[in-house]
């Protein structure tokens, strides 16, 4: 019987759709991605969606005695080499913008942190025919 | 099972996004040539609701949204036939197919994604 290359570990990809402070959605996807790594597994990316891209705003300022979910993450991203994009229409629409995008659209400052890019739904569908598992976090209702 | 996937709005066209941006993940998924289903149910079968004008309220009307699917080639759309006679969606869309969203029709899809 000839070997087939499959990897021994499955990929994931990681979708957050759901905004810090409104809702658990980044916080569990957290637990779930730092529990992933710890056992093993590979995260290919995680894409942040709708309110999602909330988590990606260099500007969340929470209370000192809360969790800054944007630092856990972005401390998160570059420890594993994880890559993460934000959708550009849900984040142009909702007030994130890196260098580029608030040039383009001559707005007055970008606030995208570090450890995140924007890129197009094209992520989101890659992830799809490339990850063995694509996992949704949303908000709820 | 199929390589489909099933995208679920049953968000009102009007004053929630999630429904819009189910679509817009529907149509990358029909330009990518990655196979790809809709589904409305609950009050997301308003969607299908003759006569819509956005512009009444500011915003784009997003039945002409929808009608890009098929160009983009989401191949299958599906209404469930409970909410459509219960919010009285008459005259739907003609390419919806009325079904009833049971397990075996969720079992027939890759993955389901709702937003």
């Amino acid at each position: 019987m000839s070997e087939t290359a499959v990897s021994a570990v499955p990929g994931y990809t990681i979708v957050i759709t759901g905004a810090p402070y409104v809702s658990q959605a980044p916080a569990t996807a957290f637990a779930f991605c730092r529990a992933l790594l710890d056992s093993g597994h590979v995260v290919d990316r995680v894409f942040l969606y709708g309110d999602g891209v909330a988590l990606a705003s260099a500007l969340n300022t929470p209370p000192s005695d809360e969790t800054n979910w944007t630092d856990r993450w972005q401390e998160l991203l570059v420890a594993n080499g994880i890559p993460a994009i934000a959708c550009i229409a849900s984040a142009l629409r909702r007030g994130l913008l890196n260098e580029q995008e608030a040039h383009r659209y001559e707005r007055v400052a970008a606030n995208l942190t570090g450890g995140f890019t924007i890129a197009g739904l094209g992520e989101w569908v890659e992830a799809v025919a490339t990850s063995d598992r694509v996992i949704y976090f949303h908000g709820g209702a | 099972m199929s390589a489909t996937q099933l995208i679920v709005i049953d968000t009102p066209p009007y004053g929630d996004w999630r429904g819009r941006e189910a679509l817009d993940m529907a149509l990358s998924l029909a330009a990518f040539d990655r196979p790809v289903a809709l589904l409305f149910r609950g009050e997301g079968v308003n969607w299908l609701r003759p006569g819509q004008e956005g512009s009444a309220i500011s915003q784009k009307t997003v039945s002409r949204n929808l009608g890009a699917a098929r160009m983009f080639g989401v191949a299958e759309v599906y209404a469930d036939s409970l909410a459509l006679e219960r919010f009285a969606v008459n005259g739907p869309d003609p390419e919806a197919e009325a079904v009833v969203p049971n397990a075996a029709f969720y079992g027939d899809f890759s993955q389901v994604v709702q937003l």
